[in-house]
């Protein structure tokens, strides 16, 4: 399978999937850390539980986007056993072939809005 | 049951861990875990534990309110991720899943509509019970538990009250504000104050009386609420200088019916009580002022507290307590540190100002997401809330039990295709999954019915208007919280129900279903017996108690309440102390709108009151009178009013003996006035009262004249004692005028108006109504207790209904071969069908027995609030029972016509 079609196949991505691969672009992030983010990215319209966390997450990795990573070196509370993850290089070229999606669209929208 | 082994949390800080454990929330949603497919527990489940744990220190899941929102929180997380993490499994295991589900759907839609009436009846049943529920939960969340809309960060929104003895909630001065404002700033990024403030409003030629709120300038700030047009108040400027700041900042709502949402208001004035004020913003549309249940048209500035009401110095008088303040609290401040700075502070301003403080506790802290309608109300909002909540979640589980009742009776004529299917080769587990696709289907039918249902009685609760005018506007609103609550409950209803006549089905031994042999199972038959009777009770209670509060409204009717046809009587309020008109400018108004009213062809007499009966306002005054002497204990303070000259006679109360007040009756006359009967008899028993002296408000009145005794706060009342006092000889500006009309009173009201414009066109006039609509206030107890008991009370009734239906039903299906070899036998189909209808009416009359023994007691509870109905009245305790019966004898016949055609041959063929 070429990356391309890979791509292809993924895109566009849910906008969960897409505010999860935000959170981690400048390096791994644990679970929690995860769901605060997408929450303030998002004004407060995502809001995911643990579940809903934890699937996502699950669903990511097999999809390739995301793997496990080491903690990377932060020592908060519990930190130690916390589960951290990192996005793939596929989840690099996902989320920005999604993000200029997105502002090609946005371009357009704004162009015939006249704005 | 942990996979995931050393990372299961639990080494070190052993006092967090011990406040974990003791956590019911968190000891449930860990047993609930086990609903993910176990690779996913394995993996995962230290990973979800500790997220929970870190949700469950956020702010808005902390304490109770916070538990149960944490909890609605993770029934969502749940209805998402459960289907999230099972779907991969199963997509895994069969490709053919997806087609197997569109199958069992098209037959499941096929099922239900072949057995319309069935389906109706019971969609309508559940769908009433999650309605009603759902509409409750609105009411509970919007009131108690929701965060005020369009705020920002809530949760650290503090409302500081001042503690007195005997005072927990007590409100705070504007210099007592300005204090805590000045020296907080260590734990509160702001404080803000606000109060309600009776104005009048006018614009464009138009005005009107409502509330404003009035307040600090920091208020938006407080709030996180940002204009939507314009500006904010400026703190800093606009909370100085007394008098300086003629600005207003309007609502959304207001800017939007008044303006048409003109993006060029701003700029433009607005004038409050006669003064002009420039509109400088428009507030956000989703903020709806401090409170849940009424929403400003605009906000002034508190600084022009003293020009909207002159009378006194509001501003420097630290001993007037009637504003609200409330705080946002510093990043990382604690309401305990807080505390310990507001007793700093208080030690400090006892020692400034003795005399105002000396009696000051304290200071109650109430975080704003905790205190509901009014923390005053505190453990009462929420026990009440706790009740209806139990009462309605009663009636939806009595729902789910009947519906489970219908699908139980229709599940034993179905044992025969089950039979079928499964000696076909059909796995049990794949007609069980078929069986409860039909049900989860039939609740989803069922619970977007019950949100219909839900929406419009929401629809109708927050449009629900109090009889005094006020910017009232109730935060209920089906949102999507409840959204998720109404889906959890009605697919868990669906599940209840589903679960278990499928099982039934599917367990039965393949042989004996299809030969149609039936395994009785008495117990459960005697339960829902039980079931059916306790609900005939219930539906008896509620509706008898309806009936009495109708009956108590027929009776009010005919109450008298001592003036003459209300419905001819029009009524209009005005206040020209609010326009800023002196006391001789006020009564220049009232006595030029006497005259131009008195002169309408259509009107036959006008008089002005200060108060008018059966309102919500009444004074009472302390009265001595030469020659007696009071009681310990006995009230000594009597109900007044003043009126004008002409009142008596538009009101047409009747004179009992002496005269009745003229315009000569002013201020530089002797000092009359008017009593009633009541009074009468209560001085001078047996005596003329003409002539006689009262002292009260510190003068010396002759009574002149004497009048029939009516009723003045509420139509049960007793006689009491009244007193009519010249309004020129104790002068106020706001009058209510009464005007009796000799044709359409609405004409008159009209006429009214139009002659106050003309008098000041800026003049709001308020409460413009006839009599008949104005004593609708003191009907509104009856008639909100007729209409909430009597909707309970048909809902019960109807669910008691179905539940005869389904009992019978089942147990007539469950009796077929028994009814048939008595037909066989040369019993006539008359006799099956008594047989029957004999059984079913059995638990009817029982249940109806209950209800009344029931009723009787819960007649003495509503007793207080029935006009002149007896509690025991005869007409609602006869209807009712028989409406019942009669509804229980159709429920009843429906299956009993049924067993009197059972074919005989083919129930005896069935062995």
């Amino acid at each position: 399978m070429t990356r391309p079609d890979e791509l292809d196949e993924l895109l566009p991505l849910s906008p969960v999937t897409f505010h999860v691969l935000v959170a981690m672009a400048d390096g791994p992030r644990h679970g929690y850390a995860i769901a605060r983010d997408v929450e303030e990215l998002t004004d407060g319209r995502i809001v995911m539980g643990p579940g809903t966390l934890y699937g996502s997450l699950q669903r990511m990795t097999a999809a390739g986007l995301i793997t496990e990573a080491e903690n990377p070196g932060e020592d908060g509370l519990h930190a130690s056993r916390r589960r951290y993850y990192r996005m793939t290089p596929l989840g690099a070229s996902a989320l920005r072939a999604e993000s200029e999606r997105l502002l090609r669209a946005a371009n357009v929208a704004q162009e015939r809005l006249g704005s | 049951m942990s996979g995931a082994g050393g990372r299961e949390p639990g080494t070190p800080d052993g006092a967090e861990n011990d406040r974990r454990r003791s956590d019911p929330i968190r000891a449930g949603y860990r047993r609930l875990l086990a609903l993910y497919p176990a690779t996913f527990r394995a993996r995962f489940e230290s990973d979800l534990l500790q997220a929970f744990d870190d949700r469950r220190t956020e702010p808005r899941f902390t304490g109770t309110i916070g538990g149960v929102r944490l909890v609605f929180f993770l029934c969502r997380d749940f209805a998402t991720s459960v289907p999230m993490t099972r779907e991969r499994d199963r997509t895994r295991r069969s490709g053919g899943l997806m087609r197997d589900l569109m199958h069992d759907l098209r037959f499941s839609v096929r099922t239900l509509l072949k057995t319309p009436v069935f389906t109706a009846a019971a969609v309508t049943t559940l769908a009433r019970g999650i309605g009603l529920y759902a509409a409750t939960f609105s009411a509970v969340y919007g009131l108690l538990l929701s965060p005020l809309p369009g705020v920002e960060e809530p949760d650290e929104l503090v409302l500081v009250y001042r503690h007195w003895p005997q005072i927990e909630y007590g409100s705070v001065s504007i210099p007592h504000y300005q204090d805590l404002r000045d020296r907080t700033a260590d734990v509160f990024e702001h404080v803000s104050a606000w109060y309600f403030e009776p104005v009048s409003i006018a614009s464009e030629g138009r005005s009107e009386r409502t509330m404003a709120m009035v307040v600090s300038a920091n208020f938006f700030q407080t709030f996180g609420a940002g204009p939507t047009l314009g500006r904010a108040f400026l703190p800093g400027v606009e909370d100085r200088d007394p008098g300086a700041h003629p600005v207003v900042v309007l609502s959304h709502g207001f800017w939007q019916t008044r303006f048409g949402g003109d993006p060029g208001v701003l700029g433009r004035t607005v004038t409050l009580n006669g003064h002009p004020f420039e509109i400088v913003g428009v507030a956000p549309e989703e903020f709806r002022g401090p409170v849940n249940f009424a929403s400003p048209p605009l906000y002034a500035p508190l600084m022009m507290a003293n020009v909207l009401t002159p009378a006194f110095d509001r501003i420097a008088a630290r001993g007037n307590n009637n504003m609200n303040a409330v705080a946002r609290l510093r990043d990382g401040a604690t309401l305990e540190r807080v505390g310990e700075r507001l007793d700093v502070v208080l030690a400090d301003l006892r020692e400034e100002y003795p005399q105002h403080y000396q009696d000051q506790l304290g200071h109650t802290l109430v975080r704003q997401r905790e205190a509901g309608i009014h923390p005053s109300f505190g453990e009462a909002q929420r026990s009440m809330s706790a009740v209806m909540m139990a009462v309605v979640g009663m009636l939806l589980l009595i729902a789910c039990v009947n519906v489970a009742n219908l699908f139980l009776a229709r599940a034993r004529d179905r044992r025969r295709e089950m039979g079928i299917r499964l000696s076909m080769g059909a796995s049990r587990g794949r007609i069980v999954r078929q069986l409860l696709t039909e049900s989860l289907l039939f609740s989803v039918v069922a619970g977007a019915a019950g949100l219909a249902l839900a929406s419009v009685a929401n629809g109708l609760l927050s449009s629900f208007r109090p009889p005094i005018d006020g910017p009232w506007a109730f935060n209920v609103q089906t949102n999507t919280t409840v959204l998720w609550f109404t889906a959890t409950v009605s697919l868990a209803a669906g599940f209840v129900f589903g679960m278990a006549p499928a099982l039934q089905s599917a367990k039965a031994d393949t042989l004996g279903a299809i030969k149609g042999e039936s395994s009785g199972k008495a117990g459960r038959s005697r339960a829902s017996s039980a079931l059916v009777v306790a609900q005939m009770a219930l539906s008896l209670l509620l509706l008898v108690s309806s009936g009495l509060f109708l009956r108590s409204l027929q009776a009010a009717t005919r109450i008298d309440p001592g003036f003459e046809s209300p419905s001819n009587i029009a009524m209009v309020s005005a206040d020209p102390g609010l326009q800023g008109y002196d006391e001789a400018r006020s009564r220049a108004f009232w006595d030029r709108m006497l005259e131009e009213v008195t002169a309408l062809p259509e009107v036959s007499a006008v008089g002005l009151a200060t108060t008018a009966p059966l309102g919500l306002g009444s004074s009472d005054r302390f009265v001595e009178v030469p020659g007696y002497d009071y009681a310990e204990n006995e009230r000594n303070s009597f109900y007044y009013t003043e009126v004008s000259e002409g009142y008596f006679d538009a009101m047409g109360i009747g004179l009992v003996e002496g005269r009745v007040f003229s315009r000569a009756d002013d201020a530089d006359a002797a000092r009359v006035m008017v009593v009633n009967e009541r009074f009468v008899e209560r001085f001078w028993p047996g005596q003329s009262a003409l002539g006689q002296t009262v002292r009260t408000a510190g003068q010396e009145w002759e009574v002149i004249g004497v009048v029939e005794t009516g009723k003045y706060n509420s139509l049960g009342e007793d006689p009491t004692e009244f007193m009519y006092f010249p309004l020129r000889q104790l002068f106020r500006a706001d009058q209510v005028m009464v005007a009796r009309s000799e044709g359409d009173p609405q004409a008159v009201l009209r006429r009214v108006r139009e002659l106050v414009r003309t008098a000041d066109p800026e003049m709001p006039v308020y409460d413009v109504r006839t009599m008949a609509d104005h004593m609708g206030i003191a009907l509104l107890p009856a008639r909100l207790g007729s209409s909430v008991l009597g909707l309970f009370g048909l809902l019960g009734l109807t669910l008691a209904a179905v539940g005869i239906y389904g009992v019978m039903a089942y147990s007539v299906s469950q009796r077929k071969r028994e009814l048939g070899i008595r037909v066989a036998l040369g019993a006539d189909r008359d006799s099956v069908l008594a047989l029957v209808l004999r059984e079913g009416m059995r638990m009817a009359v029982l249940g109806t027995v209950i209800g009344l023994a029931g009723a009787l007691g819960a007649a003495r509870l509503v007793r207080g609030l029935l006009y002149n109905a007896s509690p025991l009245d005869p007409v609602a305790f006869s209807t009712v029972p028989l409406l019942l019966l009669a509804v229980a004898a159709l429920a009843v016949y429906l299956p009993a016509r049924r067993a009197a055609r059972v074919d005989p041959i083919g129930a005896l063929k069935s062995e």
